[in-house]
């Protein structure tokens, strides 16, 4: 809706030469002060997860007797009793599936509604599309959604919670529309010449013609399904259906200030995001500010 | 002249899916959306076998009704706290930071992954990290403060447990706003700072001069991305303080306490005096919302 003039995603984590700097003497002073403020920042991020690391390898006593101190007698034991008195194996898997149901419903959801609208294939194109532009901006609904999902004998259920999240597809629609823009009508008078059907052209041609927004519109929806905690709190009661947050955060709540014992739960949970971030870094930095901008 | 013009045969289809995909959002979001407004005139309850009654506008006439006044003050005067110190010191920091990481330094690539982080690692963890960080009984904060001869409760303090959580959210939010700084940054033609150079301008009045002019589009989308975002936000509160903690409440959580208990607001306990606080809370961020895009379109044609 916005006109935000910031270039493409994929350009945002291009990597351009830097502006070649002027020379002179006081230049490198401030190089050195760039370096040094750079290395801050990064401690600023990193010093607490070292701690959580070095926390969760300690033993109680060891925590209590020298909680800043570096790790002398690390424990591994500490991850197995979390992972077993956490049961963070289904919590895990409860999160990936949620996540990829959720944001893969949400992203064809968009796609669905998307494509129609942008090609003008429908009565009132414009008023559809004024719609999604709406739809970024709702009141918070928690009420409405628990009283649905109760009505609806939806309460407590993963279908529930699944097809909640996927209907909160945001700046999905948005970012598919402006996207066809650049996707010339003549490829969908070619392939309907070929005789393709709406249909088959909707589900099988366009996800690869559009697959950078498709990925773009996924990952989005992907890192807001995966951070719910509230709709999680209000919709289940059942401990075996609890996504992770939510499963980390009752475990919170069960070993207060057993501190070794949750560092080693938080890292359980948050190794394999670190392990997919360091392949996907790029893809999502980049999907992050395509969405954004946009919104 | 395209207009209505299908090239796939039958409209029918086309109807079809998009209504298909429509019905989803308009079950799912739509409808609870309007809801929130309908409700918020009823006294309707978290128990679905208790009788239902229109109560007009009494659930608004509570919220400002002198037994919530103090209460509601309070959420409002939090959540704009919040909102205002997470969208400044996040906008300014951030710039900063994309403004240092945008030279041609070695390993900025890593930092800037590294500065993004928490954006996957999710309000959880990241809530874990921090009450260990703040931990009162010896985290490596309450370390420091021991240096300076203080000793504090952090999120247990009623006067820095408010900081604390902003800090937190500008940590846990600033990598997205780096991130389209960033961008921004990118966009602006080199040869603009040659000219500048040439000219023999300061690298403060290139700052001013060229650099801020060009990324106000970026400002523009950072900062409505952060007030939108803070005005509603609670997850991270909850996570560190809890939902009812008198010091950190903001309205999002004063609709969760309304609405599902575990507060202070309890009293009322229903879910129509949940959904009127929704519908203050909407109203709030919408004025909010178009008065920022408003000043902030006229700043960037006056740049």
């Amino acid at each position: 809706m916005s006109t935000i003039t910031v270039p493409p995603a994929g350009s945002a984590v291009a990597e351009r030469p830097a502006p070649a700097h002027r020379p002179g003497g006081r230049l490198d002073s401030l190089r050195l002060l760039s370096y040094v403020l750079m290395v801050a920042v990064v401690l600023i991020y990193l010093y607490p997860i070292a701690y959580l690391v070095n926390t969760a390898l300690k033993s109680d006593s060891e925590f209590i007797a020298n909680p800043n101190g570096i790790v002398r007698h690390p424990m591994v034991s500490n991850f197995v009793t979390a992972w077993r008195q956490g049961n963070f194996g289904a919590s895990v898997l409860n999160s990936v599936l949620y996540t990829a149901v959720a944001a893969g419903l949400g992203t064809v959801t968009s796609l669905m509604i998307a494509f129609p609208v942008a090609r003008g294939y429908l009565k009132h194109s414009k008023l559809w599309a004024g719609l999604f532009a709406a739809m970024m901006f709702l009141p918070n609904t928690l009420v409405t959604l628990f009283q649905l999902a109760l009505h609806l004998h939806l309460y407590d259920t993963r279908l529930g919670y699944m097809l909640i999240l996927a209907s909160g597809v945001g700046v999905g629609p948005l970012l598919i529309t402006g996207y066809l823009g650049s996707i010339p009508r003549e490829i969908d008078e070619a392939a309907a010449m070929d005789g393709a059907g709406y249909l088959r052209y909707l589900l099988t041609f366009l996800p690869t013609l559009l697959r950078p927004v498709l990925s773009t519109t996924f990952i989005l929806q992907a890192i807001g399904v995966w951070n719910d905690i509230i709709l999680a709190t209000i919709l289940f009661t059942d401990k075996s259906k609890f996504p992770v947050t939510l499963g980390l955060f009752a475990f919170k709540g069960t070993y207060v200030s057993q501190w070794s014992l949750l560092s080693a739960a938080t890292l359980i949970v948050a190794t394999p995001l670190l392990i997919v971030y360091v392949f996907l870094q790029r893809y999502l930095v980049a999907s992050v500010v395509g969405g954004a901008v946009k919104g | 002249m395209h207009r209505n013009y299908i090239v796939f045969g039958r409209r029918w289809t086309a109807q079809w899916t998009f209504l298909v995909g429509m019905s989803l959002i308009i079950v799912f979001s739509l409808v609870p959306a309007v809801g929130i407004l309908v409700i918020s005139f009823t006294d309707i309850r978290s128990l679905p076998f208790l009788p239902t009654h229109w109560v007009g506008l009494d659930n608004y006439r509570t919220f400002f009704s002198s037994a919530q006044l103090a209460y509601n003050t309070k959420a409002l005067k939090n959540t704009f706290e919040f909102a205002i110190s997470v969208t400044l010191i996040q906008n300014v920091v951030a710039l900063f930071i994309a403004v240092l990481l945008n030279q041609a330094l070695k390993g900025r690539t890593f930092a800037r992954a590294v500065v993004f982080l928490p954006t996957i690692l999710g309000v959880t963890v990241i809530g874990l990290i921090f009450s260990l960080i703040f931990n009162p009984s010896g985290g490596p904060a309450e370390a420091l403060w021991n240096l300076f001869g203080g000793s504090s409760a952090f999120f247990g303090d009623p006067g820095l447990a408010m900081a604390l959580v902003i800090f937190v959210q500008v940590w846990a939010g600033i990598g997205v706003a780096v991130v389209i700084y960033l961008a921004g940054l990118q966009a602006i033609p080199q040869e603009l700072y040659e000219v500048a150079d040439l000219d023999g301008a300061s690298r403060w009045q290139q700052l001013r001069q060229v650099t801020i002019p060009w990324l106000a589009p970026s400002v523009t989308a950072n900062t409505l991305l952060s007030v939108i975002g803070s005005l509603q936000s609670y997850q991270l509160i909850y996570v560190l303080t809890g939902p009812s903690n008198p010091a950190t409440q903001v309205l999002s959580l004063a609709i969760f306490t309304a609405a599902f208990g575990g507060g202070a607001g309890g009293s009322v306990a229903s879910q129509g005096y949940a959904a009127a606080i929704s519908i203050v809370q909407f109203v709030i961020v919408l004025v909010v919302a178009l008065a920022t895009l408003f000043y902030l379109r006229r700043r960037e044609t006056a740049l």
